[in-house]
């Protein structure tokens, strides 16, 4: 390292012609390159380029549409058609006690909830992977491309609120004061949208394998998060032993609340649960899952932001 | 590390390897090499691109990268603007960096002209108030208001080329990197652009610059910097940098009739008539030893070409080739050259010209300096190669 009063010793002067023999086959070790990864630093870079985010998203929003007759109404459109299908398939079906609310509208919710998710992580996921041309020759923080895919999704999903409400006209209902809560729970589930968004984005990218898995895993997914069955199924007191039996009850021993535990791993059953219970019954959520779901969404965000940044060095060689 | 004003370009040590061979999928490739490296820690799969790169700029120097296809060049510009990382030593670009690496990747052919400009203009680094206050700027610049509200996929590739380049040259930045991005576009929209490029750096702005053409180089940069096989050959003032690469790349490619034909060339001299030396103004001859298999009714070509690229003039003259060894000599009664190096390039066609194959491909055969003034350098921007004409006296023996 040149000290600061003569950074342009060599560039000022004449001609100068390396000598071949003096350049050893491999750098020496004290200045490989390290990359340092200052969250603070980073997420502030982040948020001085949002524009970008934003610029992207409305690049992708209005692609998306671009060319199709009824243009941007689709947008409200495709969900109404979900929906259509919903009220049709399930009118008739009763699968589990819903507390009397319809069954479509139960189970819209929890279609709403996690069509956000599948659709952030199936397009964030691949979303470097699409935008490689602009990923190996712009310079803004990589994140924004993952980021950028989730808030058109964020989006799309808030005009499928419309053809919720168009639900809750036909069957007559009015949404709880406890709805207020609902922003709370979506916070909980963007962040670990995001967290799971940003891990198989930049591991997508390394191993194109993940492509082809990573449908077949949010196809799968629907069924282990509680869309189409209710979340209290999932015992409070799950005995694993000692204790005695009274009256059907036991007593005693050591018991896990498995919502818990399942809601630090999966933070949308408790949030789908959440929502339900806030915006359909009124009732007050259980507060230990969600809890749970909270910590277990920051520790994705964590993480998925770590890997990220972590294999971001590559990103530019290898898209 | 140092502390460098805005607009300065600081790289030392800086080493770049990628990986051997792409196609072997990543994560296969670094399961092998980990099992190398534990092995064998010195044998793992890399290739070197860039080897001890130190160079520095001052805030609002120019400096132009030259060497041939895969020396480098283009990584070098990736790592100063961050698109991707040294392997190892130091790089720093202080101040607001306007990269543009590719003038098309940015648009997206789905939207309009008008959309694209707000886009490209993000993703490059500009604000939208700036993008708004600009806009009609901007697309004056790049001559498309007619198109602007149009698909930018129903746009041709020149128009879309003008469309990228126009919004980066409103940038304003401190360190403007530009890589490669004229090629396309007709004649006036380079001269255009060079011009744009002109004045970004006359207003204070560091500029890097990559291109082939060293006409545009020397045009528009005071400094240079030679890469040639991940190793930075040389640097200096553009003049001599870009003297020494020419004649290291005509070493390369004169070393002669890399295409054979049915008639060998056995030896080839251009020298003045006056026996001096090969003076601007002056008579020259050019004489040609070859031996060819029949005899046969042809065309002889000569040219004379600055660098290896194109020739500033031609001649030919229609004739018959005897059979066995002959000689051609070719009187030039005035050497239309300013002092500089050059390539003498010749041909032999059949006549009328057939779908046959050339007698002898038209190819650089020797290289020769030149004495005289210095070449006129033009007011503004570019291009080098003017056609000449050249009156000539033929003997075919």
């Amino acid at each position: 390292m040149t000290g600061p009063e003569s950074p342009f010793e060599s560039g000022s002067a004449g001609l100068q012609v390396t000598d071949l023999t003096a350049i050893p086959t491999d750098p020496p070790d004290d200045i490989w390159y390290h990359h340092k990864v200052r969250f603070v630093a980073s997420i502030k870079l982040l948020w001085d380029h949002r524009e970008i985010m934003y610029t992207l998203a409305e690049r992708d929003f209005r692609a998306q549409y671009k060319q199709a007759t009824l243009g941007v109404l689709w947008a409200v459109l495709s969900p109404v058609a979900t929906l259509a299908i919903l009220v049709v398939v399930f009118s008739r079906v009763r699968a589990f006690p819903t507390q009397g609310v319809p069954f479509a509208l139960y189970a819209f919710v929890g279609i709403l909830c996690w069509s956000y998710f599948a659709s952030s992580l199936g397009t964030g996921g691949n979303s470097l992977l699409v935008n490689k041309a602009l990923l190996a020759k712009t310079q803004f923080p990589r994140e924004c491309f993952p980021l950028e895919t989730m808030l058109v999704n964020a989006l799309n999903t808030v005009l499928s609120f419309i053809p919720l409400a168009l639900l809750f006209v036909i069957f007559g209902r009015a949404p709880r004061i406890a709805t207020v809560w609902v922003p709370m729970f979506m916070l909980i589930e963007v962040v670990f949208a995001a967290g799971v968004t940003l891990a198989v984005s930049s591991l997508i990218i390394q191993m194109r394998d993940l492509v082809q898995v990573l449908p077949i895993i949010i196809s799968l997914g629907i069924f282990v998060t509680p869309v189409i069955w209710p979340f209290t199924i999932i015992p409070t007191h799950y005995h694993l032993f000692g204790g005695t039996e009274v009256h059907g009850h036991w007593i005693g021993g050591f018991a896990v609340n498995l919502q818990v535990i399942y809601g630090f791993f999966n933070p949308l059953g408790p949030v789908i649960a959440g929502v339900r219970q806030t915006m359909l019954l009124g009732g007050n959520p259980s507060w230990a899952p969600l809890c749970a779901a909270v910590v277990g969404a920051c520790a994705y965000l964590a993480f998925g932001y770590r890997v990220f940044k972590r294999f971001e060095v590559n990103f530019a060689d290898i898209a | 590390m140092p502390t460098l004003p805005d607009g300065s370009i600081h790289v030392e040590h800086v080493w770049k390897r990628f990986r051997a061979d792409k196609t072997v999928p990543l994560f296969y490739d670094q399961l092998h090499r980990l099992g190398r490296s534990i092995a064998d820690p010195d044998r793992r799969n890399y290739r070197w691109v860039l080897k001890d790169v130190s160079f520095d700029l001052e805030p609002g120097g120019s400096l132009a990268l030259i060497g041939i296809n895969g020396s480098g060049k283009t990584t070098l510009l990736k790592i100063l603007s961050q698109v991707t990382y040294q392997t190892a030593g130091t790089s720093q670009v202080k101040g607001r960096i306007g990269a543009l690496l590719s003038v098309t990747s940015g648009l997206h052919p789905d939207l309009t002209g008008r959309e694209n400009v707000f886009l490209y203009g993000a993703v490059l680094g500009m604000s939208r108030e700036r993008i708004r206050q600009q806009f009609d700027d901007i697309v004056e610049f790049a001559d498309l208001q007619d198109a602007i509200d149009r698909q930018v996929k129903f746009f041709s590739l020149g128009m879309q080329m003008r469309l990228g380049f126009s919004i980066a040259a409103y940038l304003e930045p401190d360190v403007l990197l530009v890589d490669e991005v004229l090629s396309v576009g007709d004649a006036n929209f380079q001269q255009k652009c060079l011009q744009r490029i002109g004045e970004i750096v006359r207003s204070g702005t560091t500029l890097l610059y990559v291109s082939h053409d060293l006409a545009s180089v020397e045009a528009s940069c005071e400094q240079a910097v030679w890469l040639s096989d991940a190793v930075l050959r040389a640097k200096g003032p553009t003049k001599e940098v870009v003297t020494m690469y020419r004649t290291a790349v005509e070493q390369n490619s004169a070393l002669l009739t890399a295409k054979e034909g049915v008639v060998q060339l056995l030896k080839a001299e251009i020298r003045a008539v006056d026996g001096g030396q090969l003076r601007s103004e002056c008579e020259v001859e050019v004489s040609l030893t070859l031996k060819a298999p029949e005899r046969a009714n042809a065309s002889f070509f000569i040219g004379i070409s600055q660098g290896t690229a194109f020739p500033m003039f031609v001649i030919d003259h229609q004739g018959i080739m005897p059979a066995g060894e002959f000689e051609i000599h070719c009187k030039l009664g005035y050497l239309p050259l300013p002092k500089g190096h050059y390539s003498l390039w010749t041909a032999i066609t059949g006549y009328p010209k057939g779908k046959r194959d050339p007698y002898l491909p038209w190819q650089p055969v020797i290289s020769f300096d030149a004495f005289g003034p210095d070449r006129m350098e033009p007011p503004e921007g570019v291009m080098a190669l003017s056609p000449v004409y050249v009156g000539a006296t033929w003997k075919v023996s």
